[in-house]
């Protein structure tokens, strides 16, 4: 029993009598949330002291905590890596990608007591630390750069929204403004760009988009059931959308709870806000116009030689009209009566003709011509003007729709009305009386939300994301359900160890690197590991890049494309012509970038990536699960980015040392006497070269973190 | 993380001195017995191999599933639910008191098109069949035609992410990745989950239907395709010899047994996973390759037919599958250009001639053969899609899509064949009495497997995540 009755008597306030309850919560609702209020993630976070633990190995507060609870549990921390071996995962860690033989060298080098904090520092201020983060980051929001579904479009410009949460964990964004900025940031600072790309955040997910009748309704529900789940998951680390449909099973979240929330972005829709200046306009429109000069001869001269063959087909397939659809056509348009106008729009429908059958009808030598034509089109279309900026944005939409309780979360059959609101649990865990209303108006409701979830007192914002901190360093979280910090999620493993960092960086001003080089710089960071962690796939596509020499640093800007299998490339959906599916970009260089700008497409997943349990974006990832399977192995043994990797690290390695330069820029390190051993027998078996680095960079050494 | 079928291994069993010997022999043997005696059944093997086979829940005849996916929908009034009302009302509305019908491209006010195909009963149990299917009508005492199921979406994708995971939303495991998750699979050296879609492109939902959204990536449904490389990466890369690449693995292995300390699980499992690729290497041309099949065989699936025959492989590869210990194959019959889809909202007649013409006599040899064989009784043959089609016309001479009611149907795998169950009204638009769910349709497939739909869960965002979400119910009838 986690409280007694005494303690829940006392801590209940009488907050309103039955009588004085609004429509969406019956007596009985009230009495069971006020009974499980004190659930302890909806406590204030108490800044606990300090242990006064007395051990060299306490570097910092966080090891004072963690060797409480070792000691509690009689247990002792486990040895300190070797500072190879540190090093080695501290840039894996912080950068995403593995050191250099330089970096090491020097960090080896420098002998002084406090060479490894001044490590961190470096690779804390470092661009690839934003890379890193941004990408943990992008698996909670489940960013990709398309809409999914059947069509599964790019979205244009939702790119800039991955760019600016980079540039945001660079700077040191303070985490109240980060969250803000996503939140609201098109009501606080409307003249902000920026702020209303970070709005974005409403709109990573995924986005049904389908041609014929509409149900608007059921559309809109769907846009908010994600704008729900963003918020909950994300900030509130709370299973919100599990009230959707019915009273949540295990936490004191009503229905109404979810509709509330819900009514907060009643008036809340996606649009694409130009933020271009007058100059990128009118650069953008004369580049257009001089490009579509060049396409339109091309798509005339496609026209033409599909043109007799169009009207050959239809001719054919009228000839073959049943008569009554034949005899409607024959009446003049002007004289049909609506049956025979309804008859005639059906003819036009049944004589149409596909691409493919179009296609089938032309000969030989002129469809070759088309060919030629399709090409050229194409290679116009790879350079083809960046629209002016715009933010892939959530505004207001300026009047919110009336938002009702939805039966078993169906928009057909509509229940109550609420109003715009927080969880009613998190109000009155609070003390508020007003059961976490948020204003009616049409404007200021994101803007409530915000600030009521950066309020430093807030009990979740703070503990959620400190924890997504640690655990991301750690490999586990203090809460190991780092989505959900209720009921059914699992408890703290170091309550008091949370709730300092909580504090702390509350205190500190929301300053998410200041904890993070405390967590990277602690010992307990710097003991060796009960189970190594894996590369994330984006972690082993980068470092095989870089280790290869073929890394392209460049930053930021349109996801890129890199080259797909033919396998991969037959399963894009189009009903289309699909001759021009994944056009790779112009520049080879572009297809070397950091996995993070690579073009995240739902529905086509790149087996490199998803094989190594890459998020399949369609919701929040708290924690990727780690699976190791023969598909990944034939992956990193036979597809050709791996033979073109291989065979560009072998060219990066020495006539003289071959071995012993492979080691060095793989793994960072001497190869011991075994190893040689191996290499030289494996050479003189007629192992070439490209062949010993393909196995180096499949090595377990090379894919897991010391 | 937390799931139904991840147990912990046992205390001590990954400290044992003598499992290292194991492995050191494993990654030095290539195949053989040490690596046999790695992937024993028990816990260390769930720990080295994911899909290692695990025990059902409960008795099921169902080992295997081969599910035939008829993508953009036949309509159920043409296929296996005669409908001679159409005929009477021919021409006319359907009458008002059905209500407001709403499809993807039609309203409901367009005319009522009677089908344009025969029926006859056939068979001891009296089935009716329409004349698309001339092969499959002698099947038909195996089957069990369940006529009443209703969906939730009246569009391709949603639909179709409905009946493959249960929900009309992406992002959802697939059954067949939900079922490897809760079986494994008996088969070492080849995939446990295979997918074949149609050559000329890929259904709408595409590749979430055989996804396996918030599970492991070891569970993904994986593509598998006729010829010299059924498998994505399966060959070694143009220019290195087989026995180049054995050196290459042969030496990462070595460097492998290196990194592995005692007891590190991790490390044995990704050794392992090396192993199991190289056994796939050897073991899948084999299993794709069709040479050794008698002509009597390649003459059942049609594959001398030029309609036919690229369906029929298709369907074979499916039995060549089943029979090596592949645990669940899917198969689309359409997708890519609407002209090879079952989508047929004008000239119904062509379309599905032409689409039963490629698929009719392949399904009907895949039946006859797995019976053959004593294959039938452990594998589940299921054929659907993901909605039927309206009583009503578009365009004239097709129809748009339906979610109110539509067949589909299962054989083998302890299903009781020869019966239809359910019904749907006189026009076949909505199911008529009893209608079943796409959690019901999950529910019975489950049960086949003996799998229990509340024991096979994972704890995903605070939910325990299952293919039937809250429950559905297992349709007994199917079973007799």
């Amino acid at each position: 029993m986690r409280h007694s009755l005494l303690t829940l008597m006392v801590a209940v306030p009488a907050l309103l009598a039955a009588a004085e309850l609004p429509n969406w919560v019956q007596p009985r609702e009230m009495d069971n949330v006020k009974a499980r209020k004190n659930f302890w993630s909806f406590q204030p976070v108490r800044k606990p002291p300090v242990p006064a633990v007395e051990s060299k190995w306490v570097r910092n507060p966080l090891d004072a905590f963690v060797l409480e609870k070792l000691r509690e549990k009689k247990e002792e921390p486990r040895t300190e890596l070797d500072r190879r071996a540190l090093m080695r995962r501290a840039m894996l860690d912080i950068t995403g990608l593995p050191p250099t033989p330089n970096q090491m060298r020097e960090f080896l080098a420098d002998k002084s007591p406090d060479a490894y904090e001044k490590l961190v520092d470096r690779l804390m201020a470092g661009t690839a630390y934003g890379e890193r983060w941004g990408q943990r980051w992008l698996d909670v929001v489940r960013y990709a750069d398309t809409n999914g579904y059947e069509l599964d479009a790019e979205r244009t410009h939702a790119w800039r929204y991955r760019d600016y949460v980079i540039r945001s964990f660079n700077s040191n964004k303070r985490f109240d403004q980060f969250l803000k900025e996503q939140i609201a940031g098109d009501e606080l600072w409307p003249a902000d760009s920026d702020a209303l790309v970070a709005t974005g955040f409403h709109r990573t997910g995924p986005e049904h988009i389908v041609g014929g009748n509409q149900d608007l309704e059921m559309n809109r529900q769907e846009v908010l059931i994600e704008m729900n789940a963003g918020v909950g998951n994300v900030f509130l680390g709370l299973t919100v959308q599990c009230a959707r449909c019915h009273n949540h099973k295990f936490d004191p979240f009503l229905q109404a709870d979810y509709y509330r929330l819900a009514a907060i972005f009643a008036g809340t829709e996606g649009r694409e806000v130009a933020i271009a200046t007058p100059l990128e306009w009118a650069s953008y429109s004369l580049e257009r116009y001089e490009w579509e000069q060049k396409v339109k001869p091309i798509l005339d001269a496609i026209k033409a030689i599909e043109k007799p063959y169009r009207a050959k087909l239809k001719a054919e397939k009228r000839a073959q009209l049943e008569p009554k659809f034949r005899d409607a056509l024959a009446v003049p348009e002007a004289q049909r009566t609506p049956e025979q106008a309804e008859l005639a729009k059906n003819a036009e429908s049944q004589t149409g003709s596909t691409w493919d059958e179009v296609l089938a009808a032309i000969p030989a030598a002129e469809l070759a011509v088309r060919k030629g034509w399709r090409e050229k089109l194409h290679e116009l279309e790879l350079i083809e003007p960046e629209p002016p900026p715009h933010a892939y944005a959530a505004v207001n939409s300026g009047k919110p729709h009336a938002t009702h309780i939805l039966k078993v979360g169906d928009h057909k059959m509509k229940q109550g009305q609420v109003e715009p609101g927080v969880p009613l649990v998190l109000a009155i865990a609070r003390g508020q009386q007003d059961l976490g209303d948020v204003t009616r108006g049409a404007q200021g409701r994101r803007t409530q939300l915000a600030e009521w979830l950066a309020t430093p007192d807030h009990p979740l914002t703070a503990r959620v994301f400190v924890n997504r901190m640690w655990q991301f360093r750690m490999g586990d979280g203090i809460v190991k359900t780092p989505n959900d910090f209720g009921a059914l999620g699992e408890r703290p493993t170091n309550p008091k160890l949370l709730d300092w960092m909580a504090s702390e960086f509350v205190a500190s001003g929301w300053d998410i690197k200041k904890l993070d080089r405390m967590i990277l710089t602690s010992s307990t960071y710097r003991q060796s590991a009960v189970q190594r962690r894996r590369m994330d796939a984006e972690v082993v596509r980068d470092s095989i890049l870089a280790v290869s020499g073929q890394l392209n640093a460049k930053m930021y800007g349109p996801p890129v494309k890199t080259p797909i299998e033919q396998e991969i490339y037959d399963i894009i959906f189009t009903e289309q012509e699909p001759d021009n599916l994944w056009p790779l970009p112009k520049d080879r260089r572009e297809m070397y970038r950091r996995t993070v700008y690579v073009l995240n497409k739902r529905t086509v997943r790149l087996p490199m990536l998803a094989n190594f349990d890459q998020p399949d974006t369609m919701s929040s990832c708290p924690q990727r699960p780690t699976s190791t399977h023969a598909l990944q192995a034939l992956t990193m043994m036979n597809s050709d980015f791996m033979a073109e990797s291989a065979r560009a690290f072998a060219a990066r390695l020495g006539k003289k040392d071959p071995v012993g330069d492979a080691y060095s820029l793989a793994l960072t390190r001497e190869p011991r006497p075994e190893e040689r051993k191996l290499a030289e027998e494996f050479f003189k078996k007629g192992g070439t070269v490209a062949d010993f680095a393909l196995a180096l960079l499949n090595r377990n050494e090379f894919i897991y973190l010391p | 993380m937390s799931s139904s079928t991840f147990p912990k291994p046992p205390e001590g069993l990954c400290s044992r001195s003598s499992r290292r010997d194991v492995l050191r022999a494993a990654a030095h043997g290539f195949g053989g017995i040490a690596l046999e005696a790695m992937l024993a059944k028990g816990a260390f093997a769930e720990r080295t191999n994911p899909l290692a086979a695990k025990p059902q829940h409960f008795p099921g005849k169902a080992k295997n599933v081969i599910f035939l996916f008829m993508v953009g929908a036949p309509g159920q009034m043409d296929t296996f639910d005669p409908k001679p009302m159409l005929a009477k009302y021919e021409g006319q509305k359907l009458p008002e008191s059905f209500g407001k019908i709403t499809s993807q491209f039609t309203d409901g006010s367009t005319p009522i098109l009677a089908s344009p195909f025969t029926f006859k009963q056939y068979g001891q149990s009296g089935a009716w069949v329409s004349d698309l299917f001339p092969n499959l009508k002698d099947c038909v005492d195996d089957i069990c035609f369940v006529r009443n199921f209703y969906t939730e979406s009246v569009v391709h994708a949603p639909a179709m992410y409905q009946v493959h995971t249960g929900r009309i939303l992406m992002g959802y495991p697939s059954m067949g990745s939900w079922v490897t998750y809760g079986l494994g699979s008996t088969s070492d050296n080849l995939p446990a989950y295979v997918v074949m879609p149609q050559p000329e492109g890929t259904p709408e939902g595409g590749t979430p239907c055989w996804g396996s959204a918030f599970l492991p990536a070891v569970y993904q449904g994986t593509l598998l395709r006729p010829g010299p490389t059924p498998i994505l990466h399966l060959k070694a890369p143009a220019g290195t010899t087989p026995e180049r690449q054995k050196a290459t693995l042969d030496l990462l292995q070595k460097m492998n047994d290196l990194d592995t300390a005692p007891g590190d699980s991790e490390m044995a499992a990704r050794i392992a996973s090396y192993e199991l690729a190289f056994k796939m290497q050897s073991h899948a041309p084999e299993a794709v390759d069709l040479t050794k099949e008698t002509e009597a065989t390649k003459k059942l699936y049609g594959l001398d037919r030029k309609e036919t025959s690229e369906f029929g492989t298709r369907c074979l590869l499916a039995r060549r599958m089943v029979e090596r210990g592949v645990r669940f194959v899917q198969i689309y019959s359409g997708g890519g250009p609407v002209s090879v889809q079952w989508d047929a909202h004008k000239d119904l007649v062509p379309n599905h001639r032409k689409m039963a013409g490629m698929t009719d006599q392949p399904i009907a040899a895949l039946l006859k053969d797995l019976k053959s064989r004593g294959l039938l009784d452990d594998t589940l043959v299921i054929w659907g899609s993901e909605f039927g089609r309206l009583p009503m016309s578009q365009s004239g001479n097709g129809r748009d899509h339906n979610m109110h009611g539509f067949t589909m149907w299962f054989a083998g795998g302890g299903v009781k064949g020869g019966q239809t169950i359910g019904a749907t009204d006189d026009f076949g638009l909505y199911c008529a009495g009893t209608k079943y769910h796409m959690r019901d349709f999950h529910a019975t497939i489950l049960h086949a497997l003996g799998l229990d739909q509340h024991k096979l869960w994972y704890l995903h965002n605070g939910r325990h995540e299952k293919l039937t979400d809250f429950g559905g119910n297992v349709i007994k009838e199917v079973f007799g």
